[in-house]
Protein backbone atom coordinates (compact mmCIF):
# COMPACT_ATOMS: atom_id res chain seq x y z
CA UNK A 1 0.00 0.00 0.00
CA UNK A 2 1.51 3.04 -1.13
CA UNK A 3 0.18 6.15 1.75
CA UNK A 4 0.13 8.99 -1.26
CA UNK A 5 -1.93 6.51 -3.94
CA UNK A 6 -4.07 8.75 -6.01
CA UNK A 7 -7.85 8.37 -5.71
CA UNK A 8 -7.74 7.25 -9.41
CA UNK A 9 -5.32 4.60 -8.35
CA UNK A 10 -7.16 3.49 -5.54
CA UNK A 11 -9.86 2.66 -7.32
CA UNK A 12 -8.49 0.98 -9.37
CA UNK A 13 -6.92 -1.02 -7.07
CA UNK A 14 -10.49 -2.12 -5.14
CA UNK A 15 -11.61 -2.95 -8.73
CA UNK A 16 -8.88 -5.04 -9.32
CA UNK A 17 -9.49 -6.39 -6.11
CA UNK A 18 -6.38 -5.86 -4.83
CA UNK A 19 -7.59 -4.68 -1.33
CA UNK A 20 -10.96 -4.53 0.32
CA UNK A 21 -12.49 -1.55 0.98
CA UNK A 22 -12.49 -1.96 4.83
CA UNK A 23 -8.33 -3.20 4.37
CA UNK A 24 -7.86 0.56 3.29
CA UNK A 25 -9.97 2.60 5.76
CA UNK A 26 -7.78 0.46 8.43
CA UNK A 27 -5.17 1.45 6.66
CA UNK A 28 -5.61 5.13 6.77
CA UNK A 29 -6.66 5.26 10.28
CA UNK A 30 -3.36 3.56 10.85
CA UNK A 31 -1.90 6.22 9.23
CA UNK A 32 -3.13 8.72 11.24
CA UNK A 33 -2.67 7.13 14.87
CA UNK A 34 0.98 6.50 13.55
CA UNK A 35 1.81 10.19 12.41
CA UNK A 36 -0.80 12.17 12.72
CA UNK A 37 0.87 13.10 16.42
CA UNK A 38 3.64 14.65 14.62
CA UNK A 39 1.65 17.28 12.64
CA UNK A 40 -2.08 17.38 14.30
CA UNK A 41 -3.99 17.58 11.81
CA UNK A 42 -7.11 15.89 12.95
CA UNK A 43 -9.49 17.38 15.68
CA UNK A 44 -10.85 13.84 15.74
CA UNK A 45 -10.93 10.73 13.82
CA UNK A 46 -14.05 8.93 14.24
CA UNK A 47 -14.51 5.19 15.19
CA UNK A 48 -14.07 2.91 12.09
CA UNK A 49 -17.49 0.97 12.81
CA UNK A 50 -19.07 4.39 12.86
CA UNK A 51 -17.50 5.41 9.75
CA UNK A 52 -18.46 2.42 7.36
CA UNK A 53 -22.04 2.66 9.07
CA UNK A 54 -22.04 6.47 8.24
CA UNK A 55 -21.26 5.50 4.54
CA UNK A 56 -22.58 2.50 3.67
CA UNK A 57 -23.94 3.00 0.33
CA UNK A 58 -21.73 1.29 -2.35
CA UNK A 59 -21.10 3.97 -4.96
CA UNK A 60 -18.19 5.17 -7.10
CA UNK A 61 -16.04 6.67 -3.97
CA UNK A 62 -16.93 3.30 -1.88
CA UNK A 63 -13.35 2.39 0.23
CA UNK A 64 -11.86 5.92 -0.34
CA UNK A 65 -11.87 7.60 2.41
CA UNK A 66 -11.64 11.74 3.30
CA UNK A 67 -11.04 14.06 6.10
CA UNK A 68 -13.59 16.41 6.74
CA UNK A 69 -12.72 20.63 7.45
CA UNK A 70 -14.82 21.17 11.12
CA UNK A 71 -17.09 23.54 9.65
CA UNK A 72 -18.91 21.52 7.31
CA UNK A 73 -21.98 19.54 9.29
CA UNK A 74 -21.32 15.72 8.98
CA UNK A 75 -24.77 14.41 11.09
CA UNK A 76 -24.38 13.43 14.50
CA UNK A 77 -20.52 14.03 15.11
CA UNK A 78 -19.17 17.22 16.56
CA UNK A 79 -18.66 20.61 14.37
CA UNK A 80 -16.76 22.68 16.42
CA UNK A 81 -15.42 25.35 13.54
CA UNK A 82 -11.80 24.63 15.48
CA UNK A 83 -13.79 27.19 18.75
CA UNK A 84 -14.27 26.64 22.21
CA UNK A 85 -17.71 27.88 21.83
CA UNK A 86 -18.84 25.11 19.86
CA UNK A 87 -16.13 22.55 21.62
CA UNK A 88 -19.25 20.38 22.42
CA UNK A 89 -21.52 20.74 20.20
CA UNK A 90 -23.08 17.84 17.69
CA UNK A 91 -24.79 18.71 14.51
CA UNK A 92 -27.75 17.04 13.66
CA UNK A 93 -27.87 17.26 9.69
CA UNK A 94 -25.63 16.62 6.87
CA UNK A 95 -24.52 19.56 4.52
CA UNK A 96 -25.53 18.62 1.21
CA UNK A 97 -21.77 18.34 0.08
CA UNK A 98 -21.56 15.45 2.46
CA UNK A 99 -24.89 13.89 1.82
CA UNK A 100 -23.63 13.59 -1.45
CA UNK A 101 -20.07 12.22 -0.68
CA UNK A 102 -22.25 9.59 1.66
CA UNK A 103 -24.60 8.55 -1.39
CA UNK A 104 -21.71 7.32 -2.80
CA UNK A 105 -20.30 5.41 -0.46
CA UNK A 106 -17.36 7.56 0.50
CA UNK A 107 -15.90 7.04 3.90
CA UNK A 108 -15.57 10.23 6.31
CA UNK A 109 -12.76 9.52 8.30
CA UNK A 110 -13.26 12.50 10.39
CA UNK A 111 -12.91 16.17 11.42
CA UNK A 112 -10.19 18.66 10.34
CA UNK A 113 -8.40 21.25 12.08
CA UNK A 114 -8.63 24.49 10.82
CA UNK A 115 -8.31 28.32 12.28
CA UNK A 116 -11.09 29.28 14.54
CA UNK A 117 -14.44 30.48 12.75
CA UNK A 118 -12.27 30.07 9.56
CA UNK A 119 -10.45 33.14 10.71
CA UNK A 120 -7.00 32.97 9.87
CA UNK A 121 -4.09 32.13 7.61
CA UNK A 122 -2.09 29.61 9.57
CA UNK A 123 -4.52 27.61 11.19
CA UNK A 124 -2.80 29.23 14.58
CA UNK A 125 -6.07 30.36 15.67
CA UNK A 126 -7.79 26.90 16.45
CA UNK A 127 -9.17 27.31 19.83
CA UNK A 128 -7.18 23.53 20.07
CA UNK A 129 -3.84 23.22 18.58
CA UNK A 130 -2.00 24.20 15.85
CA UNK A 131 -1.42 21.61 12.91
CA UNK A 132 2.00 21.81 11.46
CA UNK A 133 3.54 21.56 8.05
CA UNK A 134 4.41 17.72 7.33
CA UNK A 135 7.03 19.32 4.89
CA UNK A 136 8.85 20.73 8.12
CA UNK A 137 7.41 20.37 11.46
CA UNK A 138 7.99 24.29 12.27
CA UNK A 139 6.17 25.49 9.32
CA UNK A 140 2.28 26.69 9.22
CA UNK A 141 0.29 24.23 6.98
CA UNK A 142 -1.33 27.74 5.84
CA UNK A 143 -4.92 28.08 6.26
CA UNK A 144 -7.29 28.44 7.44
CA UNK A 145 -7.90 24.59 5.86
CA UNK A 146 -4.68 23.28 7.25
CA UNK A 147 -5.62 20.38 8.96
CA UNK A 148 -7.16 19.57 5.85
CA UNK A 149 -3.83 20.49 3.69
CA UNK A 150 -1.55 18.43 6.08
CA UNK A 151 -3.51 15.32 6.09
CA UNK A 152 -3.88 15.14 2.50
CA UNK A 153 0.46 15.84 2.30
CA UNK A 154 1.33 13.77 4.91
CA UNK A 155 -0.61 10.72 3.36
CA UNK A 156 -3.24 10.19 5.92
CA UNK A 157 -6.19 10.66 3.23
CA UNK A 158 -6.29 10.73 0.06
CA UNK A 159 -8.83 13.42 0.02
CA UNK A 160 -9.99 16.43 1.77
CA UNK A 161 -12.85 19.17 2.09
CA UNK A 162 -11.87 22.48 3.25
CA UNK A 163 -13.55 25.91 2.35
CA UNK A 164 -12.43 29.40 1.39
CA UNK A 165 -13.81 32.85 1.94
CA UNK A 166 -10.27 34.54 1.29
CA UNK A 167 -7.89 31.57 -0.17
CA UNK A 168 -8.56 29.02 2.87
CA UNK A 169 -7.71 26.39 0.08
CA UNK A 170 -5.23 27.51 -2.60
CA UNK A 171 -3.08 29.01 -0.18
CA UNK A 172 -2.72 26.10 2.05
CA UNK A 173 -2.44 23.82 -0.59
CA UNK A 174 0.51 25.67 -2.28
CA UNK A 175 2.22 25.34 1.17
CA UNK A 176 1.73 21.85 1.62
CA UNK A 177 2.35 20.42 -2.10
CA UNK A 178 -0.53 19.95 -3.17
CA UNK A 179 -3.96 20.73 -5.40
CA UNK A 180 -6.62 23.13 -3.73
CA UNK A 181 -9.63 23.90 -5.54
CA UNK A 182 -12.15 27.04 -5.25
CA UNK A 183 -15.33 26.60 -7.23
CA UNK A 184 -17.05 29.13 -8.97
CA UNK A 185 -19.27 30.78 -6.38
CA UNK A 186 -22.15 28.91 -6.14
CA UNK A 187 -20.96 26.03 -7.65
CA UNK A 188 -21.05 24.07 -4.47
CA UNK A 189 -23.37 23.95 -1.78
CA UNK A 190 -23.58 26.40 1.22
CA UNK A 191 -25.46 24.10 3.11
CA UNK A 192 -24.32 23.03 6.21
CA UNK A 193 -21.18 25.28 5.87
CA UNK A 194 -20.72 27.30 8.96
CA UNK A 195 -21.09 30.91 7.18
CA UNK A 196 -17.88 33.16 7.84
CA UNK A 197 -18.48 35.45 4.57
CA UNK A 198 -21.69 34.52 2.80
CA UNK A 199 -20.79 36.07 -0.23
CA UNK A 200 -17.77 34.96 -0.55
CA UNK A 201 -17.73 31.44 1.39
CA UNK A 202 -17.35 28.09 -0.86
CA UNK A 203 -16.57 25.01 0.09
CA UNK A 204 -13.08 23.37 -1.61
CA UNK A 205 -11.50 20.58 -2.42
CA UNK A 206 -7.74 18.99 -1.69
CA UNK A 207 -5.91 15.95 -3.40
CA UNK A 208 -2.74 15.06 -5.04
CA UNK A 209 -4.20 15.70 -8.16
CA UNK A 210 -6.38 17.75 -10.50
CA UNK A 211 -7.93 14.61 -11.85
CA UNK A 212 -8.66 13.34 -8.24
CA UNK A 213 -10.40 16.66 -7.63
CA UNK A 214 -12.35 16.26 -10.49
CA UNK A 215 -13.38 13.16 -9.47
CA UNK A 216 -14.57 14.68 -5.90
CA UNK A 217 -16.16 18.06 -7.46
CA UNK A 218 -18.08 15.55 -9.60
CA UNK A 219 -19.78 14.04 -6.77
CA UNK A 220 -20.51 17.46 -4.79
CA UNK A 221 -20.81 20.31 -7.14
CA UNK A 222 -24.43 21.35 -8.97
CA UNK A 223 -27.45 22.93 -7.79
CA UNK A 224 -29.01 22.56 -4.17
CA UNK A 225 -32.66 24.25 -3.59
CA UNK A 226 -31.05 24.61 0.16
CA UNK A 227 -28.94 27.24 -0.88
CA UNK A 228 -30.40 29.90 -2.18
CA UNK A 229 -26.84 31.19 -3.94
CA UNK A 230 -26.63 28.07 -5.40
CA UNK A 231 -26.06 28.18 -9.39
CA UNK A 232 -28.38 26.15 -11.67
CA UNK A 233 -25.49 23.91 -12.63
CA UNK A 234 -26.60 20.32 -12.56
CA UNK A 235 -24.30 17.28 -11.27
CA UNK A 236 -21.82 16.42 -13.89
CA UNK A 237 -18.55 14.47 -14.56
CA UNK A 238 -15.81 16.55 -14.29
CA UNK A 239 -13.38 14.10 -15.26
CA UNK A 240 -14.60 13.37 -19.03
CA UNK A 241 -12.81 16.37 -20.82
CA UNK A 242 -9.40 15.35 -19.02
CA UNK A 243 -6.98 14.16 -21.80
CA UNK A 244 -3.73 15.31 -20.88
CA UNK A 245 -3.94 17.83 -23.91
CA UNK A 246 -4.75 21.48 -23.82
CA UNK A 247 -7.33 22.85 -26.27
CA UNK A 248 -5.97 23.81 -29.48
CA UNK A 249 -4.71 27.66 -29.43
CA UNK A 250 -5.17 28.07 -25.41
CA UNK A 251 -4.09 31.74 -24.40
CA UNK A 252 -3.29 31.73 -20.85
CA UNK A 253 -2.44 35.29 -19.63
CA UNK A 254 -0.30 35.64 -17.19
CA UNK A 255 -0.38 38.81 -14.18
CA UNK A 256 3.04 39.91 -14.26
CA UNK A 257 1.82 42.69 -11.29
CA UNK A 258 1.60 40.04 -9.32
CA UNK A 259 4.45 37.73 -10.54
CA UNK A 260 7.11 40.81 -10.46
CA UNK A 261 5.41 41.99 -7.19
CA UNK A 262 7.48 43.70 -4.78
CA UNK A 263 8.88 41.33 -1.95
CA UNK A 264 8.04 38.43 -4.02
CA UNK A 265 10.54 35.13 -3.01
CA UNK A 266 12.66 34.94 -5.56
CA UNK A 267 12.42 30.84 -5.85
CA UNK A 268 8.54 31.13 -6.14
CA UNK A 269 9.11 33.67 -9.22
CA UNK A 270 11.38 31.05 -10.95
CA UNK A 271 9.27 28.31 -10.02
CA UNK A 272 6.23 30.17 -12.19
CA UNK A 273 8.35 31.38 -14.34
CA UNK A 274 9.24 27.49 -15.23
CA UNK A 275 5.40 26.43 -15.08
CA UNK A 276 4.71 28.97 -17.50
CA UNK A 277 7.95 27.76 -20.14
CA UNK A 278 5.88 24.17 -19.83
CA UNK A 279 3.02 25.34 -21.17
CA UNK A 280 4.08 27.41 -23.99
CA UNK A 281 6.13 23.81 -25.02
CA UNK A 282 2.38 22.11 -24.29
CA UNK A 283 0.78 24.74 -27.39
CA UNK A 284 -0.35 27.51 -24.84
CA UNK A 285 0.34 31.10 -26.41
CA UNK A 286 1.05 33.36 -23.07
CA UNK A 287 0.60 37.00 -22.98
CA UNK A 288 1.61 39.05 -19.98
CA UNK A 289 -1.26 41.30 -18.51
CA UNK A 290 -1.71 43.85 -15.83
CA UNK A 291 -4.91 43.06 -13.14
CA UNK A 292 -5.13 46.37 -11.06
CA UNK A 293 -8.11 44.47 -9.18
CA UNK A 294 -5.02 42.91 -7.01
CA UNK A 295 -4.20 46.93 -5.80
CA UNK A 296 -7.85 46.95 -3.81
CA UNK A 297 -9.03 43.44 -3.29
CA UNK A 298 -7.62 42.91 -0.31
CA UNK A 299 -8.52 46.28 0.72
CA UNK A 300 -12.73 45.66 -0.34
CA UNK A 301 -12.28 41.76 0.92
CA UNK A 302 -10.79 42.45 4.32
CA UNK A 303 -13.88 45.08 5.06
CA UNK A 304 -16.51 43.03 3.29
CA UNK A 305 -15.26 39.79 5.29
CA UNK A 306 -15.30 41.17 8.59
CA UNK A 307 -18.32 42.94 7.84
CA UNK A 308 -20.08 39.78 6.52
CA UNK A 309 -18.65 37.49 9.40
CA UNK A 310 -20.07 40.01 12.63
CA UNK A 311 -23.52 39.01 11.20
CA UNK A 312 -22.86 35.36 11.17
CA UNK A 313 -21.53 35.12 14.26
CA UNK A 314 -24.17 37.06 16.00
CA UNK A 315 -26.10 33.52 16.34
CA UNK A 316 -23.29 32.29 18.60
CA UNK A 317 -25.30 33.55 21.54
CA UNK A 318 -25.14 31.23 24.14
CA UNK A 319 -29.15 30.46 23.47
CA UNK A 320 -29.98 27.35 21.54
CA UNK A 321 -26.73 25.75 20.74
CA UNK A 322 -22.91 25.85 21.52
CA UNK A 323 -21.33 27.14 25.18
CA UNK A 324 -23.08 29.21 27.42
CA UNK A 325 -21.69 31.14 30.41
CA UNK A 326 -21.96 30.48 33.41
CA UNK A 327 -23.10 32.74 36.12
CA UNK A 328 -24.48 35.32 33.97
CA UNK A 329 -27.34 37.67 36.12
CA UNK A 330 -29.25 38.54 33.20
CA UNK A 331 -29.79 37.74 28.79
CA UNK A 332 -27.38 40.45 28.19
CA UNK A 333 -24.46 39.54 31.05
CA UNK A 334 -25.35 35.99 29.25
CA UNK A 335 -24.58 37.20 25.67
CA UNK A 336 -21.78 39.21 26.22
CA UNK A 337 -20.23 36.70 28.49
CA UNK A 338 -20.85 33.75 26.71
CA UNK A 339 -19.11 35.38 23.82
CA UNK A 340 -16.10 36.69 25.20
CA UNK A 341 -15.10 33.33 26.99
CA UNK A 342 -15.91 31.32 23.85
CA UNK A 343 -14.27 32.84 21.29
CA UNK A 344 -10.96 33.05 20.41
CA UNK A 345 -8.46 36.89 20.02
CA UNK A 346 -8.63 36.87 16.36
CA UNK A 347 -12.60 36.52 15.90
CA UNK A 348 -13.57 38.35 18.76
CA UNK A 349 -11.24 41.38 17.04
CA UNK A 350 -12.86 40.63 13.49
CA UNK A 351 -16.54 40.77 14.73
CA UNK A 352 -15.74 44.12 16.41
CA UNK A 353 -14.05 45.38 12.71
CA UNK A 354 -17.00 44.06 11.04
CA UNK A 355 -19.43 46.14 13.20
CA UNK A 356 -17.49 49.02 13.01
CA UNK A 357 -17.52 48.76 9.07
CA UNK A 358 -21.50 48.58 9.36
CA UNK A 359 -21.85 51.24 12.19
CA UNK A 360 -23.86 53.99 11.76
CA UNK A 361 -22.14 57.38 10.03
CA UNK A 362 -19.80 54.15 8.54
CA UNK A 363 -21.26 51.71 6.51
CA UNK A 364 -21.11 54.18 3.39
CA UNK A 365 -17.85 54.87 3.72
CA UNK A 366 -16.82 51.84 4.29
CA UNK A 367 -18.90 48.98 3.54
CA UNK A 368 -21.24 50.61 0.33
CA UNK A 369 -17.63 51.59 -1.02
CA UNK A 370 -15.77 48.06 -0.80
CA UNK A 371 -19.17 46.14 -2.36
CA UNK A 372 -18.98 48.56 -5.10
CA UNK A 373 -15.46 47.52 -5.85
CA UNK A 374 -15.98 44.54 -5.35
CA UNK A 375 -18.22 44.97 -8.27
CA UNK A 376 -15.33 46.92 -10.05
CA UNK A 377 -13.14 43.58 -9.30
CA UNK A 378 -15.84 41.30 -11.13
CA UNK A 379 -16.15 43.26 -13.73
CA UNK A 380 -11.85 43.48 -14.35
CA UNK A 381 -11.53 39.82 -14.20
CA UNK A 382 -14.47 39.33 -16.48
CA UNK A 383 -13.13 41.41 -19.41
CA UNK A 384 -9.61 39.75 -18.65
CA UNK A 385 -11.34 36.72 -20.57
CA UNK A 386 -11.94 39.23 -23.59
CA UNK A 387 -8.40 38.24 -24.63
CA UNK A 388 -7.37 35.40 -22.80
CA UNK A 389 -8.61 31.94 -21.66
CA UNK A 390 -7.11 31.37 -18.04
CA UNK A 391 -5.31 33.86 -16.18
CA UNK A 392 -2.07 32.11 -14.42
CA UNK A 393 -0.11 33.81 -11.11
CA UNK A 394 1.52 32.64 -8.10
CA UNK A 395 -0.69 31.72 -5.02
CA UNK A 396 2.05 33.01 -2.37
CA UNK A 397 4.26 35.40 -2.22
CA UNK A 398 6.38 33.18 -0.50
CA UNK A 399 6.70 29.57 0.77
CA UNK A 400 4.91 28.60 4.59
CA UNK A 401 6.26 30.84 7.29
CA UNK A 402 7.52 29.67 10.48
CA UNK A 403 4.97 29.26 13.44
CA UNK A 404 4.62 32.33 15.13
CA UNK A 405 6.11 34.36 12.40
CA UNK A 406 3.12 36.87 12.14
CA UNK A 407 2.21 36.97 15.95
CA UNK A 408 2.86 40.46 16.13
CA UNK A 409 2.39 41.35 12.50
CA UNK A 410 -1.29 40.93 11.82
CA UNK A 411 -0.35 42.71 8.80
CA UNK A 412 1.42 40.86 7.52
CA UNK A 413 -0.74 37.90 8.16
CA UNK A 414 -3.63 39.58 6.16
CA UNK A 415 -1.73 39.86 3.13
CA UNK A 416 -1.19 36.00 2.65
CA UNK A 417 -4.79 36.42 1.35
CA UNK A 418 -3.55 38.92 -1.40
CA UNK A 419 -3.37 36.98 -4.22
CA UNK A 420 -6.26 34.78 -3.48
CA UNK A 421 -9.15 37.11 -1.96
CA UNK A 422 -9.39 38.46 -5.69
CA UNK A 423 -11.08 35.34 -6.94
CA UNK A 424 -13.09 35.06 -3.71
CA UNK A 425 -14.56 38.27 -4.28
CA UNK A 426 -15.50 38.19 -7.77
CA UNK A 427 -16.89 34.65 -7.42
CA UNK A 428 -14.28 33.07 -10.36
CA UNK A 429 -13.27 29.42 -9.94
CA UNK A 430 -9.24 29.19 -9.09
CA UNK A 431 -7.55 26.58 -8.15
CA UNK A 432 -3.54 25.77 -6.70
CA UNK A 433 -1.14 23.59 -7.93
CA UNK A 434 2.47 22.55 -6.69
CA UNK A 435 4.81 23.60 -9.30
CA UNK A 436 8.31 23.85 -7.66
CA UNK A 437 10.26 23.45 -4.61
CA UNK A 438 11.99 25.60 -2.28
CA UNK A 439 15.72 25.07 -1.53
CA UNK A 440 14.80 24.68 1.88
CA UNK A 441 12.99 21.87 1.29
CA UNK A 442 9.06 23.70 0.85
CA UNK A 443 6.38 23.46 -2.07
CA UNK A 444 5.52 26.35 -4.21
CA UNK A 445 2.51 26.48 -5.36
CA UNK A 446 0.92 28.40 -8.85
CA UNK A 447 -2.35 29.35 -9.63
CA UNK A 448 -5.10 29.05 -12.69
CA UNK A 449 -7.72 31.37 -12.66
CA UNK A 450 -11.01 30.54 -15.10
CA UNK A 451 -14.07 32.48 -16.34
CA UNK A 452 -17.66 32.01 -13.92
CA UNK A 453 -18.53 27.76 -13.98
CA UNK A 454 -15.11 27.17 -16.67
CA UNK A 455 -14.33 24.52 -14.10
CA UNK A 456 -13.69 21.83 -17.22
CA UNK A 457 -11.55 24.16 -18.88
CA UNK A 458 -9.62 25.01 -15.28
CA UNK A 459 -8.88 21.21 -15.05
CA UNK A 460 -8.43 20.62 -18.27
CA UNK A 461 -5.39 22.88 -18.47
CA UNK A 462 -4.15 22.13 -14.87
CA UNK A 463 -4.32 18.56 -15.78
CA UNK A 464 -2.35 18.73 -18.40
CA UNK A 465 0.61 20.39 -16.31
CA UNK A 466 0.56 17.36 -14.09
CA UNK A 467 0.97 14.94 -16.85
CA UNK A 468 4.12 16.16 -18.28
CA UNK A 469 5.49 17.35 -14.53
CA UNK A 470 6.15 15.72 -11.26
CA UNK A 471 5.52 17.86 -8.56
CA UNK A 472 2.76 16.38 -7.45
CA UNK A 473 4.38 13.46 -6.93
CA UNK A 474 7.15 14.76 -4.32
CA UNK A 475 6.29 13.85 -0.95
CA UNK A 476 7.41 14.94 2.55
CA UNK A 477 10.42 12.45 3.47
CA UNK A 478 9.23 11.82 7.39
CA UNK A 479 5.97 10.31 6.28
CA UNK A 480 6.71 8.20 3.27
CA UNK B 1 2.04 61.27 10.95
CA UNK B 2 -0.99 59.43 8.70
CA UNK B 3 -0.98 57.23 11.60
CA UNK B 4 -2.07 59.89 14.21
CA UNK B 5 -4.10 61.22 12.16
CA UNK B 6 -5.78 58.00 11.68
CA UNK B 7 -5.39 57.03 15.16
CA UNK B 8 -7.60 60.45 16.10
CA UNK B 9 -10.51 58.74 14.42
CA UNK B 10 -10.99 56.23 16.67
CA UNK B 11 -12.03 57.10 19.84
CA UNK B 12 -12.54 55.03 23.13
CA UNK B 13 -16.39 55.49 23.44
CA UNK B 14 -16.46 54.25 19.47
CA UNK B 15 -14.86 50.95 20.81
CA UNK B 16 -16.79 50.85 23.93
CA UNK B 17 -20.07 50.98 21.39
CA UNK B 18 -19.17 48.11 19.30
CA UNK B 19 -18.24 46.25 22.07
CA UNK B 20 -21.75 46.57 22.99
CA UNK B 21 -23.18 46.13 19.07
CA UNK B 22 -20.87 42.89 19.14
CA UNK B 23 -22.26 41.72 22.34
CA UNK B 24 -18.83 41.06 23.38
CA UNK B 25 -17.46 42.04 27.09
CA UNK B 26 -14.67 44.18 26.96
CA UNK B 27 -12.28 44.57 29.81
CA UNK B 28 -10.51 47.91 30.24
CA UNK B 29 -7.28 46.62 29.33
CA UNK B 30 -8.37 45.51 26.17
CA UNK B 31 -9.63 48.67 24.97
CA UNK B 32 -6.32 49.98 24.20
CA UNK B 33 -5.21 46.68 21.60
CA UNK B 34 -8.64 46.87 20.40
CA UNK B 35 -8.12 50.38 19.45
CA UNK B 36 -5.27 49.61 17.83
CA UNK B 37 -7.15 46.51 15.68
CA UNK B 38 -9.99 48.81 14.51
CA UNK B 39 -7.28 51.19 13.33
CA UNK B 40 -6.21 48.69 10.44
CA UNK B 41 -9.70 48.98 8.89
CA UNK B 42 -8.87 52.55 8.06
CA UNK B 43 -6.13 52.05 5.70
CA UNK B 44 -8.65 49.89 3.85
CA UNK B 45 -11.22 52.34 4.06
CA UNK B 46 -9.32 54.82 2.67
CA UNK B 47 -8.53 52.49 -0.44
CA UNK B 48 -11.24 51.59 -0.92
CA UNK B 49 -13.22 55.25 -0.54
CA UNK B 50 -10.28 56.26 -3.32
CA UNK B 51 -11.54 53.65 -5.67
CA UNK B 52 -14.82 54.12 -5.39
CA UNK B 53 -14.78 57.66 -6.16
CA UNK B 54 -12.48 57.24 -9.23
CA UNK B 55 -14.92 54.77 -10.71
CA UNK B 56 -18.27 57.21 -10.52
CA UNK B 57 -20.28 54.83 -12.64
CA UNK B 58 -20.49 52.00 -10.09
CA UNK B 59 -22.95 51.12 -8.09
CA UNK B 60 -23.44 48.82 -5.47
CA UNK B 61 -24.18 45.18 -5.91
CA UNK B 62 -27.85 44.92 -7.28
CA UNK B 63 -29.07 41.59 -5.11
CA UNK B 64 -31.22 39.50 -6.88
CA UNK B 65 -33.67 37.33 -4.54
CA UNK B 66 -33.97 33.78 -5.52
CA UNK B 67 -37.45 32.52 -3.60
CA UNK B 68 -38.49 28.74 -3.10
CA UNK B 69 -42.05 27.61 -2.32
CA UNK B 70 -43.13 28.26 1.59
CA UNK B 71 -43.47 24.77 1.99
CA UNK B 72 -42.65 23.33 5.58
CA UNK B 73 -40.01 20.35 5.82
CA UNK B 74 -40.56 19.11 9.59
CA UNK B 75 -37.37 18.72 11.52
CA UNK B 76 -37.34 16.87 14.64
CA UNK B 77 -37.57 19.06 17.49
CA UNK B 78 -36.14 16.69 20.31
CA UNK B 79 -32.90 16.34 17.68
CA UNK B 80 -32.37 20.05 18.42
CA UNK B 81 -33.46 20.99 22.12
CA UNK B 82 -31.50 18.21 23.16
CA UNK B 83 -28.30 20.12 21.89
CA UNK B 84 -29.54 22.82 23.68
CA UNK B 85 -27.53 24.58 27.09
CA UNK B 86 -30.99 24.47 28.98
CA UNK B 87 -34.11 23.43 27.63
CA UNK B 88 -37.60 22.15 29.53
CA UNK B 89 -39.99 21.23 27.98
CA UNK B 90 -40.16 22.63 24.45
CA UNK B 91 -38.54 25.34 25.18
CA UNK B 92 -34.88 26.36 25.66
CA UNK B 93 -34.22 28.36 29.12
CA UNK B 94 -32.56 31.40 29.37
CA UNK B 95 -31.82 33.68 32.54
CA UNK B 96 -34.76 37.15 32.95
CA UNK B 97 -34.68 39.76 30.27
CA UNK B 98 -35.27 42.13 32.59
CA UNK B 99 -33.12 41.65 35.70
CA UNK B 100 -34.77 44.33 37.86
CA UNK B 101 -31.70 44.78 40.42
CA UNK B 102 -29.54 46.00 38.34
CA UNK B 103 -29.80 49.48 35.93
CA UNK B 104 -31.42 48.73 32.17
CA UNK B 105 -29.19 49.57 29.24
CA UNK B 106 -30.11 50.03 25.90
Amino acid sequence: MKPFATIQELKQQLEAKKISAQELLSYYINRFKTYDNQIQSALEIFEQDSIQQASSAVGQLAGIPGIIKDNIAQNDRMLTCASRILQDFNVPYDATAIKRLKQVGAPLLGRANMDEFAMGSSTETSAFFKTRNPWNLEHVPGGSSGGSAAAVAAGLVPWALGSETGGSVRQPAAFCGIVGFKPTYGLISRYGLVAYGSSLDQIGIFAHTVYDVATICSVIAGHDERDSTSLSTAQKDYTQSLDGRLPDGLRIGVIKSALYAQGMDQEVIGAVEQTIAQYEKLGAKISYIDLPSLDYSAAAYFIISRAEAASNLARFDGIRYGARAVGAKNLKELYNKTRYEGFGDEVKARIMLGNYVLSAGHADEFYNNAKKVQRLIRAELASTFNDVDILLMPTHPAPAFKIGAFDKNKLQMDLQDYFTCPMNMSGNPALSLPCGMSKQGLPIGVQLIAPHVAEELMFKVAHAYQVVTDWHMQHPMNFK
Amino acid sequence: MIRDVLMAKITKEEVIKIARMSALELPEHEIEPMMQRLEEVLTYAECVKQVAAEHEELQSNAAVNVFREDTVIPVDYRAILKRAPEQQDNFFVVPSIIDSSTSSES
